[in-house]
């Protein structure tokens, strides 16, 4: 497994460092030169593929009607991550070896795609993309489905196991093995004494412009203090003088809700 | 990240399945299609929690097998780039570590594991900080972001990173910064 993942890192970098470095600085500069990554993000693209459908929906939107707008809301944005750059971790990202440039790679990869798609000139900076990421979760995610936070779907899952363990006597009836995994996994990752009580609290969180896969992800992390929040999910710094408030009460009464562990 | 949507499938039956059961074997096939798989889309399908509607069977010309297009709610795991997770660790070697986070493999490459953590082989692999007092070893608790990911037919696979404030072991005292 370690052979097979480090093959298609490695083979990644093997095929275009040039490209590699040379997006880095078109990202770096902020403009998008697209040194077309397509071919290089085979692996990435079997998924990304599927990005496509709300990728498009985003990108023919914001071409037309604010691609200048956007580019320079992107700019601001990318100054902020490009400072975090320079202070933090700024030796990895610089390192040409190896597989330092994966992590930088990944980004890139978003560049190359979006680029290649709707050809925006867009910063390439993960914390950026973030905000993108999230906001696609509302567009790909049809009015149907719901965000749930571990504990909510811990809740679910139990409850089907209950009706499972019934309809286990039923030997055509069968599990995959992943539910029990699952299952595990969310167990693990549900802090709260009940699901309802966080998910209310969390809720007032959305009139301060909190969309809901933020709001999941505060839920699912439980972030001790504000700065851990805004770490993690750097998205919500560009409303920061709105939401720290809220977002200090939020934690505050989560703290009443968790289960001591 | 987990989410609960409703998808549609179109279900193919033999004939010998149809009688007074038709719905429970259309259900428990349906559940067998589809409980574990992936999808680009949704993810990884982890259970389905109803069946909304079953429509109108059509006959299949040439072949006995009816088609139903079914209506159901199920839960589905997706990781998105720029997630965070605690996940598990599986496996540590000198390129990185493996963690699983439910039905999702995650690999954290040396390279995005902080600089000050050392790899130690022996009997228990693990990154050490020089000073010894952050240990990742298979079993440990880390939380990670995910900055990539891919999706093939039965499983999700992912690339993250701890080398980000706040990330890294959980539940121990010289924790991530």
């Amino acid at each position: 497994m370690a052979e097979k993942g480090g093959k298609n890192f490695s083979s990644e970098k093997g095929k275009t460092p040039s490209n590699l470095a040379a997006s880095k600085e078109g990202s770096l500069k902020g403009k998008d030169s697209v040194p077309v990554n397509k071919t290089r993000h085979i692996q990435l693209d079997d998924s990304d593929s599927e990005y496509e459908g709300f990728v498009d929906e985003r990108s023919p939107a914001s071409s037309k009607a604010s691609g200048k707008a956007s580019s320079d809301l992107k700019s601001g944005k990318k100054k902020v991550s490009f400072e975090s750059l320079k202070t933090g971790r700024k030796t990895s990202f610089e390192t040409p070896a190896a597989k330092g440039d994966w992590g930088k790679g990944g980004k890139d990869f978003n560049a190359g795609k979006a680029g290649g798609k709707g050809s925006l000139p867009r910063a390439t900076a993960v914390k950026p993309r973030l905000t993108e990421i999230e906001l696609k979760l509302e567009l790909e995610l049809p009015k149907n489905a719901r965000l749930l936070m571990d504990c909510e779907a811990a809740e679910i899952l139990q409850e089907i196991e209950e009706h499972k363990t019934i309809l286990s006597e039923d030997p055509k009836v069968k599990f995959p093995e992943s539910f029990n995994k699952v299952l595990q996994y969310t167990k693990f990752g549900s802090h709260y004494i009940n699901s309802q009580s966080a998910r209310k609290v969390l809720e007032t969180l959305k009139i301060n412009g909190v969309n809901d896969g933020e709001i999941c992800m505060i839920g699912n992390i439980c972030p001790e203090t504000v700065e851990e929040v805004y770490a993690l999910l750097p998205s919500l710094k560009v409303n920061k003088h709105k939401n720290e408030e809220p977002i200090k009460e939020v934690l505050a009464s989560l703290a009443k809700v968790k289960t001591s562990k | 990240m987990f989410f609960h949507i409703t998808l549609e499938r179109n279900m193919q039956l033999h004939p010998r399945h149809f009688g007074p059961h038709l719905r429970d074997k259309l259900v428990a096939k349906l559940m067998k299609d589809v409980e574990g798989t992936c999808s680009g889309r949704h993810g990884f399908v982890v259970a389905i929690t109803n069946v909304e509607d079953i429509g109108k069977g059509l006959i299949r010309e040439g072949t006995g097998f009816v088609t139903f297009p079914v209506k159901y709610q199920c839960v589905a795991f997706r990781p998105f780039k720029g997630e965070i997770l605690e996940a598990v660790v599986t496996m540590v070697n000198k390129m990185g570590f493996f963690a699983e986070a439910g039905p999702v493999q995650i690999f954290v490459s040396n390279h995005l594991i902080p600089d000050d953590m050392e790899f130690q082989s022996g009997d228990m692999p693990n990154y050490t900080t020089s000073d010894g007092s952050v240990k990742i070893q298979k079993d440990s608790e880390v939380r990670l972001k995910i900055i990539g990911t891919r999706v093939d037919a039965t499983e999700i696979f992912c690339i993250g990173t701890i080398k980000d404030d706040f990330l890294g072991v959980i539940n121990d005292p010289g924790a991530a910064a």
